[in-house]
């Protein structure tokens, strides 16, 4: 009894200890990822609750959206099934240090500081940031105008970075339906996001209250992630550039946004 | 404010909900209940003892447990762990975590309710040539379940609302259907709001259980 005890208090107090270990972030290596080449199952993470790149279909209750197509596409010309867990945005990296899938699949915006710690596959979606104002708020015509207003974001979502730079104080949400609710109750003043998402947004709700003022200006690259040992994103490469010479790429995207965002950027 | 496609909505959610609370929240929080409820005695067991390593040993756990957030314990269990090569799955993760929170929590439950027993009762049971464990057993816990009843009914009834914290360790549960159902629509509002009349009902219905279960205790209490 004594020693089970003993053992228990030892394994929360390596945990505690581990935990601080990752908390300093030092490019934690997980013990025991071997990559996720070799199982039959593709294991993606992904939110579950950001429509219309990946939620549930309210009729079949199935896992459903942009993203969720895509990388099923993928799976299938990897010769993969696939299995998805859901979690929280801001849990979204933690699972994938912590080997709970091998790849990211939530419209994740490449950038130099996730570069550095996550691999990246290439892009699969070009969209841009677009700053939402109340309707009758005409103070922000452009980024620049985001100067001292206070941002509703996810902590860990890029458009939170981009909303800090641009000299916006940043107020920590759960979502982008929660940022327009303070958004709307005055709480905040602004709530950066994708420009695609917000436009889905006002078509499902009907929503008056809210306007796109401005763009942010700078395009960004959504892309699959993956940890930086994995041996995934070349292969990942490889089946997007046959999605795309098939076209499927460019269909699946017509379905969702009855245009083509998976072209990839004019380099 | 509830216009028809919002009724429609919460009208095909019901469903969902449902399956969430019957296949995650209900199960998480039975589970993690009895297990807890086993792991209390035994901590409170250990408060108990004369020795002194036990003591030290009891006391620091509960302190660790009540001294820290459960949404962090619940974090360090499933995100923590596979960094050390333990990698549990989310529903097994939240078990664990739940019942090492209610494990702590309720073994100075078991103990209050054990040191309510008065002091005669034992010594009566010696006299007739009971031996410890066996007062413990048959004399000491039947009354002293009826003092643990209310307090622990507290801590199972927070338990069931602490469970919509293993939404965040990809456990399906109410919470998390709420929010799956919520997305498409952007109706976040009323999905919480049901979510939270599930909560309810499910508290309820435990409270009753307590009377009941109360009553029926009454009659281990010596007068």
């Amino acid at each position: 009894m004594l020693r089970k005890t003993y053992a228990v208090i030892a394994a929360l107090a390596m945990a505690a200890l581990a935990a601080c270990g990752g908390g300093s972030s030092t490019g934690t290596s997980s013990g025991g990822s071997s990559g996720g080449g070799s199982g039959q199952t593709l294991k993606v993470g992904t939110e579950g609750t950001y429509k219309p790149f990946t939620f549930h279909d309210p009729k079949t209750n199935k896992l459903t959206g942009y993203d969720v197509e895509v990388v099923t596409a993928v799976a299938a010309k990897l010769g993969r099934s696939v299995q998805f867990s859901e979690s929280t945005f801001d849990a979204i990296f933690a699972g994938l240090d912590a080997s709970r899938y091998d790849v990211v699949a939530n419209q994740i915006s490449v950038n130099p500081e996730r570069q550095a710690k996550y691999a990246f596959s290439e892009p699969y979606t070009v969209s841009e940031g677009v700053v939402v104002t109340r309707a009758d708020d005409t103070s922000v015509n452009s980024i620049a105008d985001v100067q001292g207003k206070t941002s509703a974001q996810s902590t860990t979502s890029n458009f939170a970075a981009t909303a800090r730079e641009a000299g916006a104080k940043v107020e920590a949400v759960e979502g982008f339906t929660q940022a327009v609710a303070l958004l709307k109750q005055k709480r905040v003043d602004i709530t950066i996001n994708d420009n695609l998402a917000v436009l889905d947004y006002l078509k499902t709700t009907g929503d008056k209250g809210i306007k796109i003022a401005a763009k942010t200006g700078d395009r960004t690259e959504q892309a699959f992630a993956f940890r930086n040992d994995s041996e995934l994103p070349p292969q990942f490469d490889k089946a997007l550039a046959q999605l795309r010479a098939d076209g499927t790429l460019a269909k699946i995207s017509q379905k969702w946004f009855a245009e083509d965002v998976s072209k990839p950027a004019a380099s | 404010m509830l216009d028809q496609a919002t009724l429609q909505l919460l009208r095909d959610s019901l469903r969902p909900l449902l399956e969430g609370t019957l296949q995650g929240t209900i199960p998480l929080t039975v589970i993690s209940f009895v297990l807890g409820l086993v792991l209390a005695l035994v901590i409170a067991l250990m408060r108990l003892s004369p020795v002194a390593p036990l003591q030290a040993a009891a006391r620091a756990y509960v302190s660790v447990i009540r001294g820290t957030p459960l949404l962090l314990q619940l974090f360090i269990i499933y995100y923590g762990l596979p960094s050390l090569g333990l990698t549990i799955n989310s529903f097994p993760s939240a078990v664990i975590a739940f019942t090492l929170n209610v494990g702590g929590y309720a073994s100075e439950i078991v103990r209050a309710a054990i040191l309510a027993v008065p002091r005669g009762q034992w010594e009566a049971a010696a006299t007739v040539g009971m031996n410890d464990a066996t007062t413990l057993r048959r004399i000491v816990l039947p009354q002293a379940s009826r003092v643990a009843v209310p307090p622990l009914s507290n801590t199972l009834i927070a338990l069931v609302k602490d469970t919509s914290l293993a939404s965040t360790i990809q456990v399906t549960e109410l919470l998390r259907k709420a929010q799956e159902a919520a997305a498409p629509t952007y109706q976040f509002f009323a999905l919480y709001s049901l979510a939270a009349v599930y909560y309810w009902v499910i508290c309820l219905a435990l409270s009753f259980t307590q009377s009941r279960l109360e009553t029926r205790l009454d009659r281990y209490v010596a007068v």
